[in-house]
């Protein structure tokens, strides 16, 4: 019994495959011309999404090659079960979902004194849902500005910004953004400052409260200190509350600036730890920039390198290591070599050497 | 802080004990330097007689409208040139100028305009404080940190709410800062076009007692208008202040 998981989500789904009612059966017994594979082909295509093909099949390869290689590229769960000599062959079809955010052939240009500056040039990038995927970059490569971009703030100079298939023109509550520190608003007490988004949308006070509270408990913030100013909290304190006036507002996408960059390395090591922990049980996607290739590692199922002058998508990695990870993971460490060392070479010039010595070293 | 009033005490009393031994030399007739118990006999009158009284309350009401004016319109004007570039550049080199200008500057213009009346002098003491008031909520608003009004987009802020929910309040301690300049600019200039307008406020007795060569006169009324000048700075403005300074993580 070959039995092939493709998605860990679906497994459950999976299982019962040949449990669940099949939509179409189609008996390819005997059938070598046309091909079998191109009839379950064509048989899929006709099925609407989440629909059950079952094929009955003799031709060997075509139910232990062919078609466990379709439904991978597709995505489409799939088991096959053998009695002797013959296939049964289980295909669901899932259509595809919509990328979580899509960045299109986006570039940005400013207008300095100096004359016209290429901040991004061309950038394209697909995020799933769910994604937890960093960008790094040395300063100045583009990286803080894509995520204005993403967040609405600003506006591409060309291409074009997709969230959940719609096109983003402004700043939305679906896309949030934890800057560096400094960004909460010091005449509002911690409690008011988790409030304000909830209060401009106009929830009741009562569910402000609640809210604010579940969220403040998540990032880990003591409760003396909810009616204390922002002055009066330490750098990681203020992060983990931007962190809860962000969440609290349940967007799709968080999108975080450099969060940890100002912080200790203790404080920096626990956010980190907690982050990864938020991000297990809720599952956002996350995009998150930073200029440190370790932390990157650490924290990203992709990581995204950018280069700077003009600012572009140099590399991409996926990062395959079990969650929690712990800083000190020697496949961390491995990672942040390989990458800081792919960098290193790809960028020859002495002056993004330096860059990118510094942010290895970070 | 007694250690610092018992200073405060002997140092006036030491100034006091000075003058009174100055006064009693006899070296000026008493019409050019007075003795401290003359003036505090003139003061006593003036509150029992109700002259003083009536003094301090006209020239508060004045103030109360004059600066109170300054204060709605120069907030609006403030606000707006803060955050639109092209009303920055026209009506905001305006304002600079018209700061320049001594307030009492206006009195001519005002006496033309309006004559010698109550108008006239809320003009004065109007455009004495407006200015002030302006440039504080200006400089407010143009120092909010960006990421301020980054974060609030962010989290859904439209344009109106922009401004009542994140530049004012970060705009605060800069536009309390205008307010207290705006008040001692605007008594300054009620006291200097009250010198020069009969109506019975606090400027109009001091120039009554160089009228009557009443020098205790003279000196009483001054020392009424610092004490409310002190007053209404230290006691309500720089609480103030400082309240805001200190919760904005300023001080």
């Amino acid at each position: 019994m070959i039995n092939l998981e493709h998605k860990s989500g679906q497994t459950e789904e999976l299982k019962k495959l040949d449990e669940l009612k099949p939509h179409k059966l189609i008996d390819l017994r005997g059938a070598v011309c046309p091909h079998p594979l191109n009839l379950i082909r064509d048989t899929v295509k006709n099925l609407k999404d989440r629909e059950i093909l079952q094929a009955v099949c003799d031709h060997e390869p075509t139910a232990k090659e062919n078609a466990p290689r379709f439904c991978k590229r597709r995505g489409y769960p799939l088991r096959v079960i053998e009695q002797n000599g013959v296939w049964q062959i289980f295909i669901q079809k899932i259509e595809k979902t919509q990328p979580r955010l899509q960045v299109v052939n986006v570039s940005k240009l400013f207008k300095t004194n100096y004359g016209k500056v290429t901040a991004l040039d061309n950038i394209s990038l697909t995020i799933q849902e769910g994604e937890f995927v960093c960008i790094v970059g040395p300063s100045g490569c583009g990286k803080s500005t894509l995520l204005n971009l993403i967040a609405g703030l600003d506006k591409p100079t060309q291409g074009e910004i997709w969230s959940n298939g719609n096109r983003v023109t402004g700043p939305g509550s679906d896309r949030v953004v934890v800057f560096q520190e400094g960004a909460l608003f010091p005449w509002l007490t911690v409690m008011q400052n988790v409030e304000f988004g909830l209060k401009l949308r106009k929830v009741a006070p009562e569910i402000r409260r609640t809210l604010a509270l579940d969220y403040l408990k998540l990032v880990g913030l003591d409760e003396k200190f909810h009616t204390s100013f922002i002055h009066q909290l330490s750098g990681g304190m203020k992060q983990r509350v931007a962190i809860a006036r962000a969440l609290v507002m349940e967007p799709a996408i968080l999108l975080m600036d450099e969060p940890f960059a100002a912080l200790d390395v203790y404080t920096r090591e626990t956010l980190q730890e907690e982050l990864q922990n938020i991000w297990t049980e809720s599952h956002k996607t996350i995009v998150f920039v930073t200029h440190n290739v370790q932390e990157a590692v650490l924290l990203g199922d992709r990581v995204i390198v950018f280069a700077s002058n003009p600012g572009q998508v140099k590399a991409e990695y996926e990062i395959d290591i079990a969650r929690p990870r712990k800083i000190d993971h020697p496949e961390v460490f491995l990672n942040t070599k390989w990458i800081t060392d792919d960098i290193k070479e790809e960028l020859e010039e002495p002056e993004h050497r330096t860059n990118v010595e510094e942010m290895a070293n970070r | 802080m007694s250690k610092r009033l018992t200073k405060l005490i002997l140092f006036y009393l030491i100034l006091i004990g000075l003058w009174q031994g100055l006064a009693l030399l006899k070296i000026w007739p008493e019409y050019i330097f007075p003795t401290p118990l003359g003036v505090l006999k003139t003061l006593l009158t003036g509150f029992e007689d109700k002259t003083f009284i009536i003094g301090i309350l006209i020239s508060m009401k004045r103030i109360l409208i004059g600066y109170g004016l300054s204060i709605v319109v120069g907030l609006c004007v403030g606000l707006l040139i803060g955050r639109i570039k092209t009303l920055d550049e026209t009506v905001g080199s305006l304002v600079l100028g018209f700061q320049a200008l001594p307030s009492i500057c206006w009195l001519p213009l005002a006496l033309l305009w309006f004559g010698l009346s109550e108008s006239a002098i809320l003009l004065v003491v109007i455009l004495g404080s407006l200015f002030s008031i302006i440039i504080g909520a200006d400089t407010g608003v143009k120092n909010v940190p960006p990421i301020y009004i980054r974060a609030a987009r962010t989290m859904g802020a439209k344009e109106i709410q922009l401004y009542t929910k994140v530049i004012i309040p970060a705009a605060l301690p800069s536009i309390i800062s205008g307010f207290k300049q705006g008040w001692s600019f605007a008594w300054r200039s009620l006291m200097a076009a009250e010198l020069l307008y009969v109506g019975l406020g606090l400027g109009h007795l001091l120039m009554m007692g160089r009228e009557l060569n009443d020098m205790n006169q003279v000196i009483a009324v001054m020392i009424v208008i610092i004490i409310i000048g002190v007053v209404v700075d230290r006691l309500i403005f720089a609480r103030i202040e400082n309240k805001v300074r200190e919760r904005w993580g300023l001080a």
